[in-house]
């Protein structure tokens, strides 16, 4: 066996390994070599609007969630994961759902622990129990998820931040949103 | 890469800049793996037709009539559709 076949099996034997067990971080120093590795896909904003102040309580709130997760409902058409630019569609999730309900199909992050209880990625089931508990006043009708991978900021801003933006303004009526990356 | 980024590399006739791109997304964030990556989708396709299974060529054909961006992203589907079939799926997300 050359060194370099012997490398790659190391390498695949270290992919092959549970990093729940291992207690590896999956891909060490990623985000230190990220505009090295993809040069122009980050970029600055200088335009950001500012944080709004909740002007009442929690209990009173109507709240509406954003994830990068890419969930959906099992009934729904898979966002394309496969396109090397990225997706740009999002989809709306009942806030009513409950994890059998839905699903994460995706390729370019670890679902596992998820694919056991969605609740890891898209908290729906605790925001559930914390309007059944009185600590949220209600949810909207629904939430909403895209895929993280895009290649293009502004296509993404266009076809997918700003339409969700105006569907929680039309839609959701909420009071406030959780932001929930993937 | 952002799409600016590969639109330039186009403009310029820079292959390399793309390829790299390629790699990149199929050997999600290493070049080197994603140069295997490739290879592995040839190496299942070639597997799959060593056993003279019949082939549907209507479909082949009606297929081959769409427009070029359906191929294309049929083109990079397909490399996961048959790297699926392997071990080692590095995706870490759904199969």
């Amino acid at each position: 066996m050359t060194t370099s076949e012997q490398s790659v099996g190391e390498s695949r034997a270290e992919a092959a390994a549970d990093p729940r067990q291992t207690g590896r971080q999956l891909r060490p120093g990623l985000w230190h070599t990220i505009n090295e590795r993809y040069p122009g896909s980050m970029i600055t904003k200088d335009d950001a609007v500012p944080l709004a102040r909740l002007n009442k309580p929690l209990a009173e709130a109507r709240v509406v969630m954003v994830s990068s997760c890419g969930v959906h409902l099992r009934t729904q058409r898979p966002m394309d994961v496969t396109h090397p630019l990225g997706y740009f569609g999002f989809r709306r999730v009942p806030s009513s759902a409950r994890h059998d309900d839905l699903i994460i199909h995706q390729l370019k992050f670890p679902h596992d622990d998820a694919d056991l209880d969605i609740n890891v990625s898209f908290p729906v089931e605790r925001l559930q129990e914390m309007v059944e508990a009185g600590e949220l006043g209600s949810l909207s009708e629904s939430f909403y998820s895209f895929i993280g991978y895009n290649m293009d900021p502004e296509k993404f801003e266009a076809e997918v931040a700003t339409p969700i933006a105006d569907a929680i303004g039309r839609e959701a009526h909420a009071d406030l949103a959780l932001l929930v990356p993937a | 890469m952002s799409t600016s980024y590969l639109r330039q590399a186009i403009a310029d006739g820079d292959d390399e800049k793309i390829i790299r791109f390629v790699r990149l997304h199929l050997g999600d964030g290493s070049e080197k793996v994603g140069r295997r990556e490739i290879d592995k989708s040839w190496v299942e396709a070639t597997k799959v037709l060593v056993d003279y299974e019949p082939i549907d060529r209507d479909a082949i054909e009606k297929t081959l009539a769409l427009d070029d961006a359906t191929l294309a992203s049929l083109f990079f589907q397909l490399h996961f559709h048959l790297i699926k079939r392997t071990d080692g799926w590095i995706h870490e997300g759904s199969r």
